[in-house]
């Protein structure tokens, strides 16, 4: 496996979820972001001791965004034709095996990726048993 | 162009398919990238210096099972397909310098796409890596919690 | 200038001593974008009107209740003694209600495209048809083909000399079209989706398309051609973008039998003369005549008029690591040449060999004069 290019350390500015206003108060208003309309709304008005919104500012270095801990970016790979793109990449990218893929055909694409040097982030899914 | 078609130019041809094409792969996670299965793209990216199917002149290069093949473009063929690539093939047991020697006096040196030297050198030292056998490394993790005190008790 | 040159190849696949000089429609501009859009419009031609009923959700004698019933005043069916009465009707948002803006047969369903335009793609689709790089964009498996545009001798086809498919077959892969043909059969797949219930169960690539001559190869061909996978026949005259440009995508790999080749300077004529078959028709001219960009940029008209590169030929180096002239004596060198002989000579321990002159008093008794 190939580690990853150097680079600047990553930096996450906020690692908790932007959650939908009163979405903890009942059960219809689910967590996924809205952004909230109302006149009065306290949310929207920036009140203090209220969630904070999202903006822009939140956005992560472009040096390091979708970057994965590793320092590699995922690529989505569904069969061994997919994972030959990143003969060239695999520093900057790591392969992502499909959900959908066999167990017969994540075998072959996990020693494909070992030949290639590719980091395969999700390898020992449906490969490896709990024992 | 070697037929000289006034309407037909690799500029023009890029532009056509540079949004949608046969071998582009487009992703949407990681900021959307773009790479490229063309046989005659050294890095696999899609862009307008490695696309080898718009270009009359490229250099492709890759596994054939334990050998390396290694393609360019007859720039004076561009539209007799089945003559265009001038091919070679390397041994497995070819060293790994000589390689690099051949592609780059071959092509570079010649003045043939002196850009892509780099490219070329990287991705033929690339497949010959990729040919070695797997050295089998097992990383010996440090058991923790239960299973590190159902080792020792064993090891006692 | 000499016109390029196509050679005719025979039934088996070996190129010909004869050749034609390219046609003028293969020098027509490739305009992608004029394709896509007419191919929009021209797909929307062959659609069939559909609609909901026009009394669907409205089979009922509903009256809104009015106000001071603490229900919505939405329409509701009037009666008793089944559930269905006193529910709400007509509105899109009711249950067995219409659906909104109920969907008319009288929706525009086709498009006018003007015929100098539609012309103009069909040129433009077969010039893009000569170019082997947008057929294998296009993903055409044409690496085997001895040259494009293909033109296969009309003695293979005439006199009905091509009447079996298993000839027809053998004759595409003599050509290199053979993993074409074999790309097709492998992409057959089910098609997702409720297509499938309506007559559209498969989905599957295009393969060659092959363009005759109906006088001169007969229709022979067409019977032979037409249960092989992705094979497609077409007259020259009647040329049609959904074939030449299947999805709007230029570069469809096209067999050309070598009497539909000769007719097509009949059929569209030139940039100057008209054709003969479509009345003051004159192919569409390239607005660039020289498309490629470095030939553009290098020419000696561009080059003459363009100043010299500014700063001579020192490349600009980004992110480069400081060096202190003090402390680096390379780079001290590099800014004072004179550094090295003032070193050598030791020239910064040398006493000065005057000693200033004392100042006599003029300027201090000047300065404090008051």
């Amino acid at each position: 496996m190939v580690a990853a290019k150097k680079h600047v350390p990553i930096v996450k500015k906020k690692t908790t979820a932007f959650k939908r206003h009163q979405s903890d108060l009942f059960m219809r208003v689910g967590e996924s972001w809205r952004k909230p309309k109302g006149i009065d709304n306290a949310m929207r008005r920036r009140f203090s001791g209220r969630a904070a919104m999202p903006k822009i500012g939140y956005g992560s270095n472009k040096k390091t965004r979708h970057m994965m801990p590793s320092g590699h970016k995922a690529f989505l790979v569904n069969n061994v034709r997919d994972l030959d793109l990143l003969l060239m990449h695999n520093k900057t990218y790591a392969a992502e095996i499909a959900h959908a893929v066999s167990a017969r055909k994540r075998i072959e694409i996990v020693s494909r990726a070992k030949q290639l040097g590719v980091k395969v982030t999700n390898g020992k899914a449906k490969i490896t048993t709990e024992s | 162009m070697a037929t000289s078609i006034e309407n037909l130019s690799s500029d023009l041809i890029w532009e056509v398919t540079r949004n949608q094409n046969a071998f582009l792969v487009k992703r949407k996670q990681s900021g959307g990238i773009q790479l490229s299965r063309d046989p005659l793209n050294l890095v696999n990216k899609h862009s307008r210096k490695y696309a080898g199917y718009a270009n009359e002149k490229a250099i492709g290069i890759h596994a054939d099972d334990n050998t390396i093949s290694f393609v360019t473009k007859v720039a004076s063929k561009t539209n007799k397909p089945a003559s265009v690539h001038h091919k070679t093939s390397f041994a497995a047991s070819t060293p790994s310098r000589k390689v690099y020697r051949n592609v780059v006096s071959s092509t570079a040196k010649k003045g043939y796409r002196a850009d892509l030297r780099a490219e070329a050198v990287a991705r033929a030292s690339a497949i010959k890596r990729s040919q070695r056998d797997v050295k089998d490394t097992k990383r010996v993790t440090k058991l923790r919690g239960a299973k590190a005190k159902k080792a020792a008790a064993e090891s006692s | 200038m000499s016109r390029p040159t196509v050679t005719i190849h025979g039934a088996d696949g070996a190129a010909g001593k004869e050749s034609y000089a390219l046609p003028n429609v293969f020098k027509a501009p490739i305009r992608s974008d004029i394709v896509q859009h007419v191919h929009t419009g021209m797909a929307k031609n062959k659609r069939q009107p559909y609609a909901v009923s026009e009394k669907a959700g409205h089979q009922t004698s509903a009256e809104s209740w009015g106000t001071g019933r603490a229900v919505a005043r939405i329409p509701r069916v009037s009666g008793g003694g089944t559930h269905r009465a006193g529910q709400a009707a007509f509105g899109n948002q009711c249950r067995s209600g219409r659906m909104f803006a109920p969907t008319k047969v009288w929706r525009k369903w086709h498009q006018k495209i003007n015929l100098n335009q539609k012309r103009f793609a069909t040129a433009s689709a077969i010039a893009a048809s000569s170019s082997a790089a947008l057929l294998l964009a296009r993903g055409h498996h044409v690496s085997t083909v001895p040259e494009v545009p293909l033109v296969v001798s009309s003695t293979a086809f005439s006199n009905g000399a091509l009447k079996k498919t298993s000839a027809a077959v053998a004759l595409l892969k003599a050509v290199g079209a053979g993993p074409d043909l074999e790309k097709v059969k492998d992409s057959r797949k089910l098609r997702a989706g409720k297509g499938k219930l309506r007559n559209r169960r498969h989905q599957q690539r295009r393969g060659p398309l092959v363009v005759y001559e109906p006088e001169k190869d007969g229709k022979d061909l067409v019977t032979a051609f037409r249960n092989i996978p992705g094979v497609e026949t077409s007259p020259v005259y009647a040329l049609n973008l959904l074939q030449l440009a299947p999805g709007g995508h230029l570069g469809r790999f096209i067999v050309w039998t070598s009497a539909a080749f000769a007719a097509l300077d009949t059929i569209y004529g030139s940039t100057t003369e008209a054709s003969e078959l479509k009345r003051d028709y004159l192919l569409p001219s390239n607005i660039l005549a020289q498309p490629d960009l470095t030939k553009l940029i290098n020419s000696s008209e561009v080059q003459s008029v363009l100043r010299p590169v500014k700063g001579g030929a020192v490349t600009k180096r980004s992110h480069v690591q400081k060096k202190n002239p003090l402390k680096n004596k390379q780079v001290l060198l590099r800014l004072n040449p004179y550094a090295a002989a003032y070193s050598k000579n030791g020239l910064g321990h040398v006493k000065a060999e005057q000693k200033p002159a004392k100042l006599d008093g003029t300027f201090s008794s000047t300065l404090f004069d008051n």
